[in-house]
C-alpha cells in the first residue's frame, strides 16, 4: 500500500478544518434538490393501504381516470404483470413481493394504485375518486403475534413468518461455559425508530417514447444497486436508464430503498407525454418510508468472578416487517460488533428475521449495531454491578488491548486498530468522572436522582457486502469498491466525478482537501460534480453512499485516479525540462526541478500539451489529461459461514453522560455529555465533528424520544412529527469532544468511519445513565425510548423500563 | 381563482391563485424561489420558513391568499450582493450539512438577532425550537448563531 508521504505532496489541506465548498450555495438557497429541479413535469400520487393485511379483490379507477387533468394512472396488479418481484437479499425461504401491492396488501401505507395529473392538487383528488375493494385478513403486528403456531402467514408459499432462521458459532463454547464462574442472562428490547431525512423521498420519471429508454432523478443513496434493481424489476438493459442523484438533503440508510417506487414510476411515465414527478409527503415517510426494525435480543454472558467475559450466546428476533428486499440483513450485521470492544473469545448467535404487517424496514443509520452495542453496553453494567464492579472497571478488565490489534473477532472481523482503554481513561477525565460519583451521592440526599452512564462502542465502516449472504450462497456483490474520474483544464484546474453521492457529508470539500495536498495546489482550484449522472460517472453495483465507506474505498478511487494524473503530469514534465522524473517536484502549480526552481512548467503548460500542442507530447504518451481508477478495500474476505468480515474499517468512541431523571414527571435532562471518538485520521475536522454530534443526536433520540408506535389492529399511530417526536434544539446536553487518531493501516490515508458512531454508542449511554440514576428505586432498564411515562410508571410500579 | 399581490423579496408578484393553494407552494412554484422547502405535512419542521412582514412565519400553513399585499423575504432575498453576516456565519461554523435545514435556520436566525442582537445560548436555542435539523444535532448552528452576533458587535464597535 502507497505511504502517505507518497500520496500528499503538501500537508496545507488534509487534517484542517477547510470551510466547506458546499456551503455558499446551501446558505443561499441555491441547493438543487430533486423537486426544486427546473423540469417540466406532471405530478405523481399515490393511493395507500389502510389495511394492514388484506386481500385485495377489486380495483375500480374509471372515476378518478375520467377526472379532467388527470393523465394516468397504474395500479398494483399491473405493475406485478410488467415487472419482475422484489428480490430478497438475506432471507432464505420463499416469499413473492411486487414493488407495488398486487393480490395483497401487507402494511398500512403499501402503495396500490398511483395517479399522474397535471398538478399535485388534481392528482389528490383523484385518489378520493378510486375504489378499492379489500378484504381484510388478521394483521401480525408484533413478533410475538408472528411466531403463534396459528398465526395467519403474510408470505403463504413460505409456510411460516419467519423468513431467516441461522444459527452461527464461532470459537470454543464448551470450553468458555465451563470456565465461567457465572453465566448472566436478560432480555432486552428494541423499538422502531428512523433517522428521517428532513428531505423527504423525491423521484422524477421520464420515458423517452423514440428509444422506450428512462431518465430517473432521484435522491437515492445507492445509485449502484439501484439502478440494477430498477432494470431488473422492469426488464431493460441498463443503458436504457439514465440515473441522476442531484442535491440531497439527508439519508442516514433511509434513501436505500428508492427504486421499488422508481419502478412503477417509470411504468407511469411510459403512459404521459411529460416526466412524472413524485414527492413524498412526512406522512408517507413515517408510514412506509422505512424503519429500523423493532427487535428481541435474549442474551447471555459466561463471566469469572473477576469480570471476565469468555463468552456471549444472542437469540436476535427482528421484526422486518414487510419488505423481502432488506429483510435478514439486520442480524448478520450485527456481527460487525457482535464482541463490542471486547476480547471475548466464543460466541454463539440465533438469528431470526420475522416478517409482519408493520411497514418496510432498511438500514437506518448504524443497522444493527445501535441495537449491539446497546444490548453489551447494557449487559456490562449489570455483571460489574453484580460482582461489585465499578462500570470503568469492567470495561478495562475486558477490552481488546491497543498490542492486540489488529484483532480478530471470533467471528472474523478485524478489528485493525484503536486504543480503547485510553479512549476510556480520556472521557473518565474529561467527564470528571471521580467528581460525579461523589456529587450523584450528595445529590440524592437532596432527592435528585442523578446517572452516571458509559458507553464503548465499535463504528464499522466500508460494507463487505457479500456478508449476509453466509446463508444464500454466492452472494450477487460482495467487496466493497468505488470508482472516480479525476481530471485537470487547460488552466491546470482540477474536476473530480465520484461513483457515490452526498447526502451533507462534505465530499465536495473532503475530495478537494485530499487532490489539493496530492497536487500541491489550493482547494480552491478543485471543483466536484456531486450530481452523480450513471452516463458519465464512473460507476459500480456497489456506487453510493451508505456503510461509511466515503473515507476508504471512495477517496481511495479518487487517489489513484488523481495519482494516475499526477505520474503522466510528471512524464509530460520531464520530457519538456529535459529532466529525470525524479530530479522533479510538485509545487504551487508546477512542476520543477528539486535543485533549480527556476526550472519550472506550470500545470497550464502541460495541459497544453496534452490538449493542444499534442506533437510534442513525449513517445507513448496519449493525449489528454483526464484519468479513471477503481479502489477496492483490500481486506474484504469472501462469504464464508466460518470466518467472515461484515465490515472493514473499526472506529471507536467513548459515550459517558451525567443525567438527572425527575422521579415526579419522569423527564430525563442531561447535565453533561463526553464523546471520544477515533476515525482515525481527520482529513476535515470541523466535519468531523459535526457528523459526531449530529450523529449523536439520531442515538439520543432514538433512547428518549422517537418510537414508531403501532396499534393491535396494526395501524402506525405516530404519523407526523407531533407524534413522532425528533429531537429539537433545547433539551439537548452541550457535546464536549476529544479525538484519538489511531490511524487504519488498511485505508490509503489511515481513516476510518465518521457518520454513524454516536447513533450507536449513545444509546447506552443514557440508559446506563438512566438505570444509575434509578438505582435507589432498583429500576433496570431493558428497552427505549426511556419516556416519561415509563420512568413514572416503572418507579411506581414495575422497576423496570 | 383569486387575484394576489404580493411583494417578494422586493420584487411584485401578481398572479391567479387557487384558493386552497398553500403559500409555499405559491413561493416554490408560482414564483420559483425554491430555497424555501418543504420537510413535514404539520408545520412541525421549520423548513419552509420564511420573513413575513419581518416575522418568521412557517408557509406551509399559510394559504397564497393570506399573502396578498404581504411582504415577503425568502432566503433568496436575504442578501442583496455577497452574503448576510448570518449565511457568513453558518459556513465558518460548520453549520450545515445536507443544506435542507439551512434556509429556514437562516431566517429563524436572523429574526431572533434582529429583535435580540446578542442572545445567549438559551436564547438561541429557544428561537430555533420550530426548525428541525436532522443532520447537525444543532450545536454548530447554535455556535454559528452567537458568532454572527460577535460579528455584528464587531461591526457596530468599528463604526465611528
Ligand atoms: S414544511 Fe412547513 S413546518 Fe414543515
Ligand atoms: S443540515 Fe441537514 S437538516 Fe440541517
Amino acid at each position: 500500500m502507497m505511504k502517505l508521504e507518497e500520496i500528499l505532496v503538501t500537508r496545507n489541506s488534509v487534517g484542517k478544518p477547510v470551510q466547506r465548498k458546499e456551503d455558499v450555495k446551501f446558505v443561499m438557497g441555491k441547493g438543487a434538490y430533486v423537486d426544486d429541479l427546473d423540469i417540466d413535469c406532471h405530478h405523481a400520487v399515490i393511493l395507500r393501504s389502510p389495511f394492514p393485511h388484506a386481500r385485495i379483490l377489486k380495483i375500480d379507477t374509471s372515476k378518478a381516470e375520467a377526472l379532467d387533468g388527470v393523465l394516468a394512472v397504474v395500479t398494483g396488479p399491473e405493475v406485478a404483470q410488467q415487472t419482475k418481484p422484489v428480490p430478497p437479499r438475506a432471507i432464505t425461504k420463499p416469499a413473492r413481493q411486487y414493488v407495488m401491492a398486487a393480490e395483497k396488501v401487507r402494511y398500512v401505507g403499501e402503495p396500490v394504485v398511483a395517479v399522474a395529473a397535471r398538478d399535485r392538487y388534481i392528482a389528490e383528488d383523484a385518489l378520493e375518486l378510486i375504489h378499492v375493494e379489500y378484504e381484510p385478513l388478521p394483521p401480525v403486528v408484533e413478533i410475538d403475534d408472528a411466531l403463534r403456531d396459528d398465526a395467519p402467514l403474510i408470505f403463504e408459499e413460505a409456510g411460516s413468518n419467519v423468513l431467516l432462521h441461522d444459527r452461527l458459532e464461532h470459537g470454543n463454547l464448551e470450553d468458555a461455559y465451563k470456565e465461567a464462574d457465572l453465566i448472566i442472562k436478560e432480555q432486552f428490547r428494541m423499538h422502531r425508530y428512523s433517522s428521517t431525512p428532513l428531505e423527504p423521498w423525491a423521484i422524477i420519471a421520464g420515458h423517452e417514447k423514440a428509444d422506450d429508454s428512462f431518465v430517473v432523478w432521484a435522491n437515492d443513496q445507492q445509485p449502484g444497486r439501484s439502478t440494477v434493481n430498477v432494470c431488473n424489476a422492469l426488464g431493460i438493459s441498463h443503458y436504457r436508464l439514465r440515473f441522476i442523484v442531484p442535491d440531497s438533503g439527508g439519508g442516514f440508510g433511509i434513501k436505500l430503498a428508492l427504486w421499488p417506487y422508481i419502478v412503477f414510476l417509470c411504468l407511469l411515465a411510459r403512459k404521459v407525454d411529460k416526466p412524472v414527478k413524485w414527492i413524498q409527503t412526512r406522512t408517507e415517510h413515517l408510514l412506509a418510508g422505512t424503519h429500523a426494525p423493532d427487535a428481541h435480543v435474549e442474551v447471555e454472558l459466561a463471566v469469572k468472578k473477576d469480570g471476565k467475559i469468555l463468552a456471549l450466546s444472542m437469540k436476535d428476533i427482528e421484526n422486518d416487517g414487510s419488505f423481502v428486499h432488506t429483510s435478514g440483513i439486520y442480524g448478520l450485521i450485527k456481527f460487525a460488533t457482535l464482541v463490542g470492544c471486547y476480547d471475548i473469545r466464543a460466541t454463539r448467535a440465533e438469528l431470526m428475521s420475522v416478517v409482519t404487517n408493520k411497514g418496510p424496514t432498511v438500514q437506518n443509520r448504524g443497522v444493527g449495531k445501535p441495537t449491539m452495542i446497546f444490548v453489551i453496553e447494557r449487559m456490562v453494567d449489570i455483571v460489574a454491578k453484580k460482582l461489585g464492579l465499578d462500570p470503568s472497571e469492567i470495561r478495562f478488565r475486558n477490552f481488546v488491548r491497543p498490542e492486540q490489534m489488529p484483532y480478530t473477532t471470533p467471528s472474523g472481523e478485524i478489528y485493525e486498530s484503536g486504543n480503547y482503554p485510553e479512549c476510556l481513561r480520556k472521557a473518565l477525565d474529561l467527564i470528571h468522572y471521580e467528581d460525579w460519583k461523589k456529587q450523584k451521592e450528595e445529590r440524592k440526599k437532596q432527592g435528585r436522582y442523578t446517572g452516571i452512564g458509559i458507553s464503548a462502542g465499535i463504528e464499522p465502516g466500508t460494507s463487505n457486502l457479500g456478508y449476509y449472504y453466509t446463508s444464500r450462497g454466492v452472494p450477487e456483490y460482495m467487496g466493497n469498491a468505488e470508482g472516480a474520474i479525476v481530471g485537470m483544464d487547460y488552466d491546470g484546474n482540477v474536476n473530480v466525478l465520484l461513483g457515490s453521492v452526498d447526502t451533507g457529508q462534505g465530499h465536495v470539500t473532503t475530495t478537494a482537501q485530499v487532490v489539493a495536498d496530492m497536487l500541491g495546489i489550493s482547494p480552491d482550484r478543485v471543483s466536484m460534480n456531486t450530481q452523480l449522472d450513471s452516463l458519465i460517472s464512473p460507476f459500480l453495483g456497489h456506487s453510493g453512499a451508505y456503510s461509511n465507506k466515503f473515507n476508504d474505498v471512495d477517496l481511495g478511487a479518487v487517489i489513484m485516479a488523481t495519482k494516475k494524473l499526477r505520474d503522466k503530469m510528471f512524464r509530460i514534465a520531464s520530457h519538456m525540462l529535459g529532466l529525470p522524473e525524479g530530479e522533479l517536484r510538485l509545487k504551487d502549480g508546477k512542476i520543477s526541478a528539486v535543485k533549480d526552481e527556476a526550472k519550472a512548467v506550470p500545470f497550464s503548460e502541460i495541459a497544453s500539451l496534452a490538449y493542444k500542442k499534442i506533437l510534442l507530447l513525449p513517445e507513448g504518451v496519449e493525449p489528454g489529461l483526464k484519468e479513471i481508477a477503481y479502489y477496492k478495500n483490500p481486506v474484504a474476505k469472501l462469504p464464508s459461514k466460518t470466518d467472515f468480515n461484515v465490515q472493514l474499517t473499526h472506529s471507536n468512541s467513548v459515550h459517558a453522560a451525567v443525567v438527572e431523571v425527575d422521579a415526579e414527571s419522569g423527564a430525563v435532562q442531561f447535565l453533561k455529555y463526553v464523546i471520544v471518538h477515533d476515525c482515525g485520521n481527520q482529513i476535515n475536522p470541523g466535519i468531523v465533528e459535526g457528523m459526531v454530534i449530529g450523529s449523536t443526536v439520531h442515538g439520543i433520540g432514538a433512547a428518549l424520544y422517537e418510537e414508531f408506535v403501532y396499534n393491535e389492529d396494526g395501524q402506525l399511530l405516530s404519523t407526523t412529527f407531533m407524534d413522532y417526536l425528533k429531537p429539537l434544539s433545547i433539551g439537548l446536553p452541550r457535546f464536549e469532544l476529544a479525538h484519538m487518531e489511531s490511524p487504519c493501516p488498511y485505508t490509503l490515508l489511515g481513516t476510518k468511519a465518521v457518520g454513524e458512531g454516536g447513533a450507536i454508542g449513545s444509546l447506552a449511554a443514557v440508559a446506563n445513565a438512566v438505570e444509575d440514576a434509578l438505582s435507589p428505586f432498583g429500576v433496570r432498564v431493558r428497552s427505549l425510548p426511556i419516556t416519561p411515562e415509563k420512568v413514572v410508571r416503572a418507579i411506581r410500579e414495575t422497576r423496570e423500563i | 381563482m383569486h387575484k394576489i399581490k404580493v411583494r417578494i423579496n422586493g420584487k411584485d408578484f401578481e398572479h391567479e391563485v387557487e384558493p386552497r393553494l398553500l403559500l409555499v407552494h405559491y413561493i416554490r412554484e408560482k414564483a420559483r424561489l425554491t430555497g424555501t422547502h418543504v420537510g413535514c405535512d404539520t408545520g412541525n419542521c421549520g423548513a419552509c420558513t420564511v420573513l413575513f412582514n419581518g416575522d418568521p412565519v412557517k408557509s406551509c400553513m399559510m394559504i397564497a391568499l393570506q399573502a396578498n399585499g404581504a411582504q415577503i423575504t425568502t432566503i433568496e432575498g436575504l442578501a442583496g450582493n455577497g452574503l448576510h453576516p448570518v449565511q457568513e456565519a453558518f459556513s465558518e461554523r460548520f453549520a450545515v450539512q445536507c443544506g435542507y435545514c439551512t434556509p429556514g435556520m437562516i431566517l429563524s436566525a436572523c429574526s431572533l438577532l434582529q429583535s435580540n442582537p446578542q442572545p445567549n445560548e438559551a436564547e438561541i436555542r429557544e428561537a430555533i425550537e420550530g426548525n428541525l435539523c436532522m443532520c447537525t444535532g444543532y450545536q454548530q448552528i447554535v455556535d454559528a448563531i452567537a458568532h454572527a452576533a460577535q460579528k455584528a458587535k464587531g461591526l457596530e464597535r468599528r463604526k465611528p
